[in-house]
């Protein structure tokens, strides 16, 4: 599961932080949110690829988060909890959208780029194709990434972007390990059709 | 298109799940099928592009508005919980009965029938509604409810509702505020106006009973 934010030395921990919390103190969440609502951010916008409706669906996980604290048993990590209810607030959000019919996901899609290295800690090789710039190929990705089902986009944020093991994966659409793994097999493949000119002249 | 293990093996291989014999012995294969080994190695920058661009955080637009906005709903919150408190001991006792099986059945002659709530919460008169109960006689229409702040309207969601005929009437009932009377076990709702349109209370054998008023 993902981990929770590297503390420094004299920051107070997320154990007292959600401890207080519990206990009604709206000041000790506000450090929570301010803590954690970048990374809760990157997951709904990616997810919802949508800037506005990412904004307030971060927002409603942290609201829910709130009102569910009183059963948070801190057998989990605050983040991990956290996260688990933001991907279910994105989700059952991209299901709605799915059932009303409205199969296009990027038609409000806001002008959120991502500079690539700005904002975001390169953990892979660098982009295979020197002749496309970083911003290029990040918006190009951003654009395929829109295109993709829900259910394939949200393989492909909890695997390259969380970083989850598939298991984690399983546990948390649910589904079982085949299907984690045949998802995010066509997820990949149908990036790899869409950047096809990004990747067939440079490997 | 390929069989199932061979799209899991080329997906294990790319995430680095496969253990030393499985990653010696699909790279072997590899060396075979040059198509395969182009689709791999595609498949794996790709992959590596997407752990570059995708970033595990960003910076939140209006990130104070973002915190202040959220302290606002959990005050809010805070002020409708300490309201619900308030309302008359024996409301949630007669919501109950909008639970009872036999309620259902009562109501199962109609497509859809639906107990709906709503309770202003603001006695200045603001705009906010707070929905206490709803209830569909049939099971398989879920009614969900949320607050749209920018059409500023409560939203009435009812999942797995048949299509409802266009010469069907809707109608609802605006409850304003209710009074309960204990000594008779009943609950007189009031509308916006102030007028009592319906009453709760219990039959001879100790039944719900909806009689429309005024």
């Amino acid at each position: 599961m993902p981990a929770s934010a590297s503390t420094d030395p004299g920051e107070v921990s997320d154990l007292d932080l959600v401890k207080r919390s519990q206990s009604g103190d709206t000041r000790a969440f506000d450090v929570l949110v301010t803590r954690y609502r970048g990374r809760i951010y990157a997951m709904t916008y990616h997810l919802i690829q949508n800037e506005t409706e990412a904004w307030d669906l971060a927002q409603e996980a942290f609201i829910k988060a709130w009102r569910a604290l009183p059963s948070f048993k801190h057998d989990a990590g605050f983040y991990t909890w956290l996260y688990r209810i933001a991907h279910n607030v994105s989700y059952d959000w991209l299901r709605k959208k799915k059932i009303q019919g409205d199969g296009e996901f990027d038609d409000e899609r806001t002008e959120h780029r991502i500079a690539a290295g700005a904002e975001a800690t390169p953990r892979g090789d660098p982009a295979p194709d020197a002749a496309m710039t970083n911003a290029e190929l990040g918006q190009r990705i951003q654009e395929s990434i829109a295109k993709l089902s829900p259910e394939h986009r949200q393989v492909i944020v909890l695997r390259e972007v969380e970083g989850l093991a598939y298991e984690e994966i399983a546990a948390l659409i649910p589904c079982s390990l085949g299907t984690v793994m045949s998802r995010l097999f066509y997820a990949r493949k149908k990036l790899q059709e869409q950047l096809h000119d990004v990747y067939e002249t440079s490997i | 298109m390929k069989h199932p293990s061979e799209e899991h093996d080329l997906i294990r291989w790319i995430d680095g799940e496969m253990n030393e014999t499985e990653r010696t012995t699909f790279e072997e294969r590899l060396k075979l099928d040059p198509v395969l080994a182009t689709e791999a190695r595609q498949m794996r920058a790709l992959s590596a592009s997407l752990r570059v661009h995708l970033p595990a955080e960003m910076k939140v637009p209006h990130a104070d508005y973002f915190n202040t906005q959220i302290g606002v709903r959990i005050s809010q919150m805070a002020q409708d919980d300490a309201r619900a408190k308030q309302t008359s001991p024996g409301f949630g006792a007669i919501l109950q009965w909008f639970r009872q099986p036999w309620f259902a059945l009562a109501g199962a002659a109609a497509l859809a029938v639906l107990g709906f709530f709503l309770v202003n919460t603001a006695s200045g008169g603001a705009s906010e509604s707070m929905i206490l109960s709803s209830y569909t006689p049939n099971t398989n229409v879920q009614a969900r409810t949320y607050h749209d702040d920018g059409a500023e309207a409560t939203v009435l969601m009812l999942d797995g509702l048949d299509a409802v005929p266009a010469e069907r009437k809707v109608s609802g009932i605006n409850i304003q505020r209710s009074e309960v009377e204990p000594e008779l076990a009943s609950t007189t709702m009031y509308d916006t106006k102030g007028i009592a349109v319906l009453m709760i209370s219990r039959d001879a054998l100790g039944n719900p009973m909806l009689t429309p008023r005024g």
